[in-house]
């Protein structure tokens, strides 16, 4: 096992180097100059020139390169080596252009730990109430609480998250007299937001879990543990929900990466101090350091969850460590 | 099966640490919603007006504004005296004994350092033009900004240490020409290129509030690659950043909230009485009225929901109700802001609609011809003044904007500037405009190419071009094109001149009609219309000469109705509204001035949430 997860994490640079090439490429073609301001006084080109040269925005390349540099270690350890101080973290992801007072680390270090935990809540609710509307819906196919379940699932999919936020954001308002928005820190605040994201995971969650249920259950294995007498309860939780669930492991890796990183829509309507809104805002501002701050964010949790996955694959089925 | 517990223990872990990390602080003193989240508290990088509120309760300069004087006087902050030349090229001023938050003495150094920065072209400075105002300061500028682009050119092969004789150069260039003189440490001298009457009310502005030097330079490197002095940010965070006004900053979340206590060492801080202020971040325009409305924010600074047209309309209803008081309370001498204190409590004065420093308008472009070589009909200043006089702007702000703004006749707002005298600007006649088309060769606009009229996406910009643009249609007998396009092409089209007709905004920094009309002589940085006059550019040449304020102010005024009358560069549409919503009962001291300077911090609150 372990040297299963070591071969993997020594892919995982390569598969970051690709996603970085991309990343710097497609975002050094999102027209507009980050340096200027959209409206108001605008410095004078020598001062936007000089910049440019500053933050290497004068050459795709060298701009590749020196981000690359900074953002890897291998500048720091460089310098620590030439024995040259250096202001500054070992893995510099450089400056926002936008927010002239942040840095793209201290950025994704302040709004990240705010999307773990959302997204985390929000895949534990995914997960319980996916896996009992699932499995429940699975013990009697077409039966009333199999409609039921499915038609659950089904809204859950396709109503989106902003109507979703706002009508909880009403309810919690009117009915139960929380002030939700802006409330980061206290119980509701991470409830109602990790119920927003949740709803579509617990939606997809329960489809797959009732669609391996039901084929588990209509496998030999099961007859013969039934046939051997052993309690329903037994067979269905122990016996045909380990195959079951591994349809739900795969999704699980995507999904947590997704969850975790934040939801522009959920962060806006909250109020959320979270990652998300930077996907955004980093685009719309060309804050070339923070798009490629967040992306590689993005990419590294995608690619550790897959990891994750296989790693839990071989947990729940041993068949699979055959290669 | 008890394998699958291990992720889901990590998952209610990762939750739960939320709420044991982040617990809420309690409520401040003054809670206050600030247009989005502050970009930077480093002056020399500042140009956003949410910054600035915030950099005024952190940093003194070396005068501050009386608020209450209809001029925006300036009136002492760190500098207890000053005296200038009779021909406004020379200020002295004495400072007073005063001391950094950490207990360091503010000194007259502090001063060249701080401004020296703005004047690096390496840290483009959006104000490095107000600071060459200073003698010499363009040609250090100049002179830093060649030496830059000749050191990143050239070979050397020790890089480091060439940095190091090119910035020692720098620092002697900018002793040798820049006229800033510190006879003593509590003596600042500045000379300035021309008279400038004006000179004050600029150091008041806070971008000339002096930085903590030692703590700046703990964040200074020289670039070996561009020679540049660059600033690693770090320096404006909690605990590191150093103040010299009324507050400190505590905390700095980004994007949620910010929090500033008060600075014991400041020289004033028995004149303060709040004693914590949060800026907390919400983006979300309901969520803002929600919060103001529910008491948890005491002072909001634009409200931008849709319904926010029905908001001013309740209170012009109330205002109605209130006439004859208000008529009394104003001839008694009140401003806007005092006379809300002095009326009845009603939910529907919360919301406090006050003139602004800005205007809205539309640029032509002027260049003789169009990008791509084609010719530019608007390069003709009478087409242009035919477009002018085509737009009933009454109609814009009355059924689009809704918010009571008045239309705009000229460029710079009527009565921001005290004694200014505002030209009128063309009239809304139709029947006119048809005739100067006539006598551009253009008779019911035949021979005109379709007008491209370009905005940007965001905002409400797309009704007003489109009413504009069926005017047009309809009185002058033109096609109108409209091109919508996200902020930064926007900006990238309209900086490089592709464009015919432009959406554009302008907001004043400083209380002198110059801080509009330079952006359109010939050759400004500002200048996107491309527009150049011989004449306009000779009558602010005289200006500048000029030391008589009332004669001055007439030379402008002429300079100003040449733009806004007779040649058009730029088409004035509205003078923007500062929409505020804070219960007057509670929170006194509001300024309503158009310059839109506020001291958020020498706030009167009176009873409780």
């Amino acid at each position: 096992m372990m040297r299963f997860i070591l071969r993997r994490l020594a892919q995982v640079p390569a598969t970051l180097l690709a996603i970085y090439t991309l990343t710097v490429l497609l975002a050094w073609a999102v027209p507009g100059n980050p340096l200027e301001n959209p409206e108001g006084p605008q410095p004078p080109p020598e001062a936007v020139e000089a910049m440019k040269a500053r933050y290497n925005l004068d050459s795709t390349w060298r701009f590749y390169w020196s981000y690359l540099d900074g953002a890897s270690g291998v500048g720091s350890l460089r310098d620590a080596i030439a024995g040259r101080d250096r202001p500054g973290p070992v893995f510099d992801l450089g400056p926002s252009l936008q927010y002239r007072d942040q840095t793209v680390g201290g950025i994704i270090s302040q709004s990240l730990p705010v999307s773990v935990s959302v997204g985390a809540a929000a895949i534990l609710i995914a997960l319980v109430l996916g896996l009992a509307a699932g499995i429940s819906g699975a013990l009697r196919p077409g039966g009333w609480l199999d409609q039921l379940t499915l038609s659950f699932a089904m809204l859950g999919v396709s109503i989106p998250a902003f109507v979703v936020g706002t009508v909880l954001l009403m309810v919690a308002a009117s009915w139960l007299g929380l002030g939700i928005v802006g409330k980061w820190g206290t119980p509701e605040g991470l409830l109602f937001p990790a119920l927003t994201l949740g709803m579509p995971y617990a939606a997809y969650v329960a489809r797959l879990s009732r669609e391996g249920m039901i084929e588990a259950l209509a496998s030999d294995y099961v007859r013969t543990a039934r046939a051997k007498g052993l309690s329903p309860v037994r067979v269905v939780m122990v016996h045909a929900l380990r195959n079951a669930l591994l349809p739900v492991v795969t999704f699980l890796g995507p999904a947590c990466a997704g969850a975790m990183t934040g939801s522009f829509v959920v962060e806006s309507i909250f109020a959320l101090p979270g990652l998300g809104q930077h996907f955004v805002a980093a685009v719309q501002n060309k804050d070339l350091f923070l798009i490629i701050g967040v992306v590689m964010t993005f990419s590294t949790m995608l690619v550790l969850f897959n990891l994750a996955v296989d790693v839990m694959y071989r947990w729940i089925d041993p068949r699979t460590v055959r290669e | 099966m008890k394998r699958l517990l291990a992720p889901l223990m990590v998952l209610i872990l990762l939750a739960a640490s939320a709420l044991v990390a982040d617990r809420p602080l309690p409520r401040a003193d003054l809670v206050i919603l600030n247009r989005g989240e502050v970009s930077t508290l480093d002056a020399t990088q500042m140009s956003w007006l949410q910054d600035f509120r915030v950099a005024v309760m952190l940093f003194d300069g070396l005068t501050r504004y009386d608020l209450d004087s209809p001029d925006l006087a300036p009136i002492p902050a760190l500098a207890s005296s000053w005296e200038s030349s009779p021909d406004a090229t020379t200020y002295t001023f004495h400072l007073r004994d005063a001391r950094w938050s950490n207990g360091d003495p503010i000194t007259s150094h502090d001063f060249i350092y701080s401004w020296r920065r703005s004047l690096l072209p390496e840290n483009a400075a959006d104000y490095a033009k107000l600071f060459q105002l200073i003698k010499g300061g363009k040609e250090f500028y100049t002179w830093r900004s060649s030496a830059l682009a000749e050191f990143t050119a050239s070979g050397s092969s020790d890089r480091d240490a060439a940095a190091r004789v090119l910035w020692d150069r720098t620092l002697a260039e900018f002793d040798r020409v820049v006229g800033l003189h510190t006879p003593d440490d509590r003596t600042l001298i500045v000379e300035l290129e021309r008279p400038t009457p004006y000179f004050l009310d600029v150091v008041s502005f806070v971008a000339f509030a002096p930085q903590h030097p030692a703590s700046i330079r703990a964040h200074e490197r020289l670039d070996p690659r561009t020679g540049a002095m660059t600033t690693s940010p770090g320096w404006t965070q909690p605990g590191t950043l150093i103040t010299s006004g009324a507050f400190t900053l505590e905390t700095w979340r980004f994007k949620r909230d910010m929090r500033l206590a008060r600075n014991p060492n400041y020289w004033d801080a028995s004149s303060i009485s709040i004693r914590s202020i949060a800026i907390p971040v919400i983006a979300d325009a309901n969520a803002q009225v929600l919060a103001s409305r529910s008491g948890a924010v005491d002072w909001t600074s634009d409200i931008t929901p849709g319904y926010r047209g029905e908001l001013v309309k309740l209170k012009t209803r109330f205002d109605a109700e209130h006439a004859a008081e208000i008529a009394r309370l104003a001839a008694a001498g009140l401003s806007q802001s005092q006379i809300d204190e002095q009326l009845p409590d009603d939910p529907r004065n919360r919301v406090h609609a006050f003139p602004s420093f800005g205007t809205y308008f539309y640029n032509f472009n002027c260049r003789p011809s169009l990008a791509g070589g084609l010719p530019n009909p608007f390069a003709d200043a009478r087409v242009r003044r035919a477009f002018a006089m085509c737009v009933d702007k009454a109609a814009l702000t009355g059924s689009i904007r809704r918010i009571g703004e008045p239309p705009a006749g000229s460029f710079i707002p009527p009565r921001s500037i005290a004694r200014y005298p505002a030209p009128d600007g063309l009239p809304f006649e139709p029947g006119g405009a048809r005739a100067l088309l006539q006598q551009a060769g253009y008779p019911a606009g035949k021979g005109l190419p379709t007008i491209e009229l370009l905005y940007n996406s965001e905002g409400e910009h797309d009704q007003i071009a489109q009413a504009i643009a069926k005017t047009w249609e309809r009185e002058l007998g033109v096609e109108v094109r409209l091109i919508r396009k996200e902020v930064r092409t926007f900006r990238e089209d309209v900086k490089s001149g592709r464009f015919m007709i432009s959406r554009a905004s302008w907001f004043g920094d400083y209380g002198d009609p110059t801080t509009f009309l330079d952006t359109c002589r010939t050759g400004d940085g500002n200048n996107d219309r491309g527009y150049s006059s011989p004449e306009y550019d000779n009558l602010l040449d005289a200006a500048s000469r000029e030391l008589d304020p009332s004669r001055r102010f007439e030379l402008l005024s002429r300079a100003e109705s040449l733009l806004v009358e007779q040649d058009l560069p730029l088409l004035p549409l509205f003078h923007y509204s500062q929409l505020y919503m804070y219960d007057p009962r509670r929170v006194k001291g509001v300024s309503a001035h158009p310059r839109q300077v506020q001291y958020l911090h020498r706030l009167r609150l009176e009873g409780s949430p």
